[in-house]
This record gives structure tokens, C-alpha cells and sequence, in this order.
């Protein structure tokens, strides 16, 4: 699917639900400072699947998937919430949080590329594994030890979400899309036998990725943790699906070897933008329809990643398919 | 058994399995506190896995053929909203059960002609339908009963007979229907050889499309039976929050019994002592007090071990094949 049709929809999505909304502007500035307000908003609510979207995007692309994001979000974010409060937070819990978050995403590479477990059972044993050691670390204990840390709660505004978003999408983003690492990884993702006869190092290419993927889920933690402000064991369940349906439906492959980092950029927009809209019909459905219309999310998340990856795999040229298996 | 029809692999894992659950039984045995009867053990483990043995010998015949199907927890809830549905509004009891099993089946059959006619791949198919399916059950029950509290009482016993007296027996009967099956049909071979190389199966007169719609549709017949005992053996049927993660543990069960994952190879046999592994870790775990919070863990931690050493043993052949 071509990129201007996503914008097209993310478009058409904001027009549809602000005009069901009942909103009524009676001046340009008026509605410049709504959208403001609302796209600030927007960007602060999804930074953490946006985050985390980057790096499956990057799985995907290896011909891999990583279904224990959720769980190593939910598990970072648990492991910070069990430090105490106060300024020491900063050296203590956030260089923990970060070493356990490569340490977890590099596990994932290393059953994937070193004991050659394929990607999507190793990641679900990690998903189990990861969310059983959550239960183990906070038991039934909901902790929210965040918004005393001074400076932490920037993290969740945006400010600091935009900013890290801004800064993992752009700079990221321009200096994976020229380097040779990007070639390799989606040389190895197309054909892994015939990236090691190329001379790449498939299982550091591998490993490297998941790391990255770890990384990546500690600054979605951060900025998870830093807006919601506490946590429990039981964050964040389905959040891999809804990364999954993102970056799918964002254009990129899951038989590998292709993506767009800007496909998954709009992609999560348009089911956080479709999220917020269901949010605030809320009234006008209730009036209207036989049934909850947040049930109705649940139905359209279906649709859109089967329509998208049906677009995607019929509208994309003959050429760019071939050589898909 | 006939060395043609398991392969080596098949054949290790199976005893693997064979030898892991009689010593995980021992433990349980020793682990029993006075007073508890080894027998009734036995007898409770029937009705307790029936849902995922009999939704995991679907999933293995779907896995087979290179095929998944990761929305079988959301149809079990729509399976469970109709069948709630129905007893709210005082349908008999066969009628009850007949359209639970059938629902089941339609929307397993609907998985697979979806794959086929949008030619998506069938993880991204049933991923959608996770989400849907659930979706469509809340709104179904949304819109049939009124002042849907997102909860249905089943209060009568009645109600309650597959889940809760013909587990076991029912269990046992789809089991050795089942495995006879396997080994006398042809259509279990199809689908192995459908997961093993379409190209070949297309090549050798047999149609692709066919053979994966049968795969559904046996696998629906599976969980349709499976979801009748899931949801007549709770009191409760609430659509938003029933079954999470059942697909997990099916999937696990199944890849623990040697099936492989990208299809053509695999059996019902190794889904079974798969599904009856993970049962038998959980109640050692249980018989020896260890703390519930760590249950998760550990169980994920033998999937992966387990899993993990498999592969790593066969890694060399892989690459040897690689060369071929």
C-alpha cells in the first residue's frame, strides 16, 4: 500500500471522529489549537507502541516477530516500580532497567539465532516466561513510585515522549535507512542461507536486533510508566497485538525481507487515532446503538489489518512479490 | 509402529514426552500429602485438559500444514456468548450445546476460507480474528440480552452435563477416534504433505486449497467439542475476559509434542503427552507449594528449555540440510 493512502485514511479517520464528536469551532485558531491539543495528545497517549513499533518493525523485517514485547514492556516497567522513589531513581533503577531490557531482547536473539528455536515459539515461551516473572516480582501489588522522582513525569509529556519518539523516528530512522546494517538485515530476513553465503553474520544480525527491540521496550517502558503513572503485573497485556496490527498494517511484511518505517509511523496513528475517536463517540453511540461502540474497536482492528494486508500484497507491483518465499 | 510413518524425531520426542510425564507422575505421587488419592489425580486430570487436548489436536492438523490459527480463544468466546445467549433465553439444552459446537466450527471453517480467498497468510488471518471474533461476541451479547452486565450466569445443572460429567468420557472417545483416524485416513497425510511443499502437492494432483479447508475444518470439529467443555464447566461466561491466552497454551502443548511449527511434520500422539506434560508440571508445581506468582515463570522456562535444547540438538542436521 502506497504511503499516501495511510495518510489518506489517518486524514479522513480525524475528520470522520472530529465531526462525531460534536466539536464546534467558530475560528481557524480556534481549531489549529484543538488539533494541537489533540495531536499533543495523541502522540504523548501511543508514544509507547510507537516505540516499541520501531523495533518490530526492524523483527519483521529479519522474518522474525516478537511476541514478547508486551510482556518485557510490562516486566522493565515492574522492575523500575520495585526501586524506591526520589532522586537516586535516575542512577539506580533507570541503569538496571536498562540492562535488564537489552539483557531480555538479546535472550530472544540468542534462542533465535544461536539455538535456532524459530521466532515466533521462542518469543512466545519468552512472552510466558517474561509475564510470569512480573507476577513474581510485584505479586498482586499495584506500584506507582513514578511521579515522586523529580523531572520523571517530563518523560510522559511531550516533551519528553515526543522527544524520544522524535528523536528514535528521525535520527533512527535516517541513519537505519542509509546504513549497510539495514541492507543486511533485510538480506538476511529475504534469504538467510543466502545472506550467510554473502559473508553476513546472521546470528550477530539477529541477536543485535532483538537487543535493539530491548531498548526500545525500556524507552516505551519509561514513557509507559511516566503517563500512567503505576503499574501492575498485569500491564499492558495484548500490547504486542496491537504493535503486530500496526506495523502490519503500516506496509511491512510479515514473510520478511521488506518494511517501512514510515508505513508502522502511520500505521500505529491510524489505531490510536481510531482508538481515541471510539472514545469520545462514546455518547453519541450510546444514543444510537444497540450496543457498546468501545466493543466496536475490537471489530474494526480486525478489518483494517486484514484489509491492509490485502491491499498490501494486491496493490504492491508483481516484481517487489516475487521471491517472497 | 512402522519406521516409515514417525520420523526420528517423532519418535525421540515422543518418548521424551512418554518418560517426562510417568516421572513428573512419580513426583506427584511422592510429593502427596497423606490422605490424597493418587487415583483421584488420574481422574481429575480428564476433565481438566480436555479443552486444550481437544483444541490442540485441531490446532495440530492446522499446524501441519504450515497453516495457524491464532484466534481459537476468541472463538471459544463467541462459541460461549451464543451458548450463554441461548440458556438466557431458556433454549433446551441440546440445542444449547449443538449450536455451541457449530459456531465453533463455522468460524474455524470461516478462518480457513478466508486464508484461501484473500491468499493472507493464516497468522495474519486469525490474528485479525483474535480481535474480531471478541469484538463480535461482546456486541452479539450487547445486543441479545438486555442490561448486558458483561457477565451471563449459567446458574442450572443441566446446563452444565459435557463440562462437568462427560469430560473425561468424551475426552477419551474423540481421542482414540481420533488417532485411529490419523493412522487409517489419508487426509492427515495430505495435510503433512501440504506443510511439507505446496508446490509438490499441487504437482501431484492434489489441491492445496482443499487440503488446508479440511485442515480447518476437522481442527473446527476439534474445538467446537473443546469449547462446549470449556464453557460448561464454568459458572460464568464473561465474553470480554474469558479464554486470554488459551491459544498459548494450545500452541505450547502442540509444539512441545514435536509438531512442527512451519508444518509437515507432526501427530496427534505428541499434542497429548505435550498438553499432558504441562498439566503434570503445573500440579508438581502446585503439590510442592510453590508460590502461584512463580508458576508462569517456571512453566515458561520449561517451554523454552525444553524447546530450546530440541533445537539446539538438531541445529547441526539443519545446516547440513541447508547445504544439501
Amino acid at each position: 500500500m502506497k504511503k499516501w493512502m495511510l495518510l489518506l485514511i489517518l486524514l479522513v479517520e480525524v475528520a470522520f471522529f472530529t465531526a462525531v464528536s460534536g466539536q464546534s469551532f467558530h475560528s481557524g485558531a480556534e481549531l489549529a489549537g484543538y488539533f494541537r491539543s489533540y495531536f499533543a495528545d495523541l502522540l504523548c497517549q501511543s508514544a509507547p507502541v510507537l516505540l516499541v513499533a520501531f523495533g518490530m518493525t526492524l523483527v519483521l523485517m529479519t522474518a522474525g516477530i516478537d511476541l514478547s514485547a508486551g510482556s518485557m514492556v510490562a516486566l522493565i516497567a515492574c522492575v523500575l516500580s520495585s526501586f524506591p522513589s526520589g532522586p537516586g531513581f535516575w542512577w539506580t533503577a533507570v541503569p538496571v532497567g536498562l540492562a535488564l531490557a537489552l539483557l531480555l531482547g538479546a535472550t530472544n536473539g540468542a534462542l533465535i539465532a544461536w539455538l535456532d528455536v524459530p521466532p515466533i515459539i521462542a518469543t512466545l515461551g519468552t512472552m510466558i516466561f517474561y509475564r510470569g516473572l512480573c507476577f513474581v516480582v510485584m505479586g498482586d501489588l499495584e506500584k506507582s513510585p513514578f511521579l515522586a522522582v523529580p523531572g520523571y513525569e517530563w518523560l510522559g509529556q511531550l516533551g519528553g515522549a515526543g522527544l524520544l519518539v522524535a528523536l528514535v523516528f528521525i535520527l533512527g530512522g535516517m541513519g537505519f535507512n542509509r546504513s549497510r546494517w539495514r541492507r543486511e538485515v533485510l538480506m538476511l530476513g529475504g534469504n538467510r542461507v543466502a545472506a550467510r553465503y554473502a559473508g553476513i553474520s546472521v546470528g550477530r544480525r539477529i541477536v543485535e536486533v532483538y537487543a535493539l527491540m530491548g531498548l526500545l521496550a525500556f524507552l516505551a517502558a519509561l514513557t509507559f510508566t511516566a503517563r500512567n503513572s503505576s503499574v501492575s503485573a498485569s500491564s499492558l497485556t495484548g500490547f504486542e497485538l496491537q504493535v503486530i496490527v500496526a506495523v502490519v498494517l503500516g506496509g511491512t511484511r510479515v514473510q520478511g525481507g521488506g518494511g517501512s518505517l514510515l508505513g508502522t509511523f502511520f500505521g500505529v496513528l491510524i489505531i490510536a487515532v481510531m482508538d481515541e475517536g471510539l472514545r469520545g463517540a462514546a455518547r453519541w453511540g450510546e444514543e444510537h446503538l444497540p450496543f457498546k461502540i468501545s466493543h466496536l474497536e475490537y471489530v474494526l482492528l480486525g478489518t483494517l489489518l486484514v484489509a491492509g494486508v490485502w491491499l498490501n500484497s494486491n496493490l504492491t507491483p508483481r516484481r517487489r512479490q516475487s521471491g517472497s518465499d | 509402529m512402522s519406521h516409515g510413518r514417525l520420523s526420528r524425531f517423532l519418535r525421540q520426542r515422543l518418548l521424551f514426552l512418554a518418560a517426562g510425564n510417568i516421572a513428573l507422575l512419580v513426583v506427584i505421587a511422592t510429593l502427596m500429602k497423606q490422605g490424597g488419592s493418587f487415583a483421584e489425580v488420574l481422574a481429575r486430570c480428564g476433565p481438566n485438559i480436555a479443552p486444550v487436548v481437544l483444541a490442540g489436536l485441531g490446532m495440530t492438523g492446522i499446524i501441519c500444514t504450515g497453516a495457524i490459527d491464532l484466534s481459537i480463544a476468541s472463538i471459544i468466546v463467541v462459541a460461549g456468548t451464543v451458548f450463554g445467549i441461548l440458556v438466557h433465553h431458556h433454549a433446551p439444552p441440546p440445542v444449547c450445546f449443538i449450536a455451541c459446537v457449530a459456531t465453533a466450527w463455522l468460524l474455524s471453517m470461516a478462518n480457513g476460507w478466508l486464508v484461501r480467498a484473500l491468499k493472507v497468510p493464516a497468522i495474519i488471518i486469525t490474528l485479525a480474528g483474535l480481535a474480531l471474533y471478541r469484538g463480535l461476541a461482546l456486541i452479539a451479547a450487547d445486543v441479545a440480552i438486555p442490561n448486558f452486565g458483561g457477565s451471563l450466569s449459567v446458574p442450572e445443572e443441566v446446563y452444565h452435563t459435557p463440562g462437568k460429567v462427560f469430560a473425561g468420557g468424551m475426552l477419551l472417545l474423540t481421542l482414540a477416534v481420533a488417532l485411529v483416524w490419523e493412522w487409517f485416513a489419508k487426509t492427515p497425510r495430505h495435510w503433512l504433505a501440504l506443510g511439507s511443499s505446496e508446490e509438490a502437492c499441487r504437482l501431484l494432483g492434489l489441491a492445496p486449497g482443499r487440503i488446508l479447508q479440511s485442515a480447518f475444518g476437522v481442527g473446527g470439529l476439534f474445538l467446537g467439542l473443546g469449547a462446549l467443555i470449556y464453557v460448561t464447566q464454568i459458572q460464568f461466561i464473561e465474553p470480554a475476559r474469558m479464554a486470554l491466552g488459551f491459544e498459548l497454551q494450545v500452541i505450547g502443548a502442540v509444539i512441545l509434542g514435536g509438531t512442527n511449527i512451519f508444518g509437515g511434520e507432526g501427530g496427534y500422539a505428541g499434542t497429548v503427552l505435550g498438553a499432558l506434560f504441562l498439566y503434570f508440571t503445573a500440579q508438581v508445581m502446585t503439590y510442592a507449594g510453590i508460590s502461584p506468582y512463580f508458576q508462569d515463570a517456571i512453566a515458561g522456562a520449561v517451554i523454552i528449555g525444553v524447546i530450546g535444547m530440541d533445537c539446539a540438538l538438531h541445529r547441526k542436521e539443519k545446516l547440513l540440510e541447508e547445504l544439501a
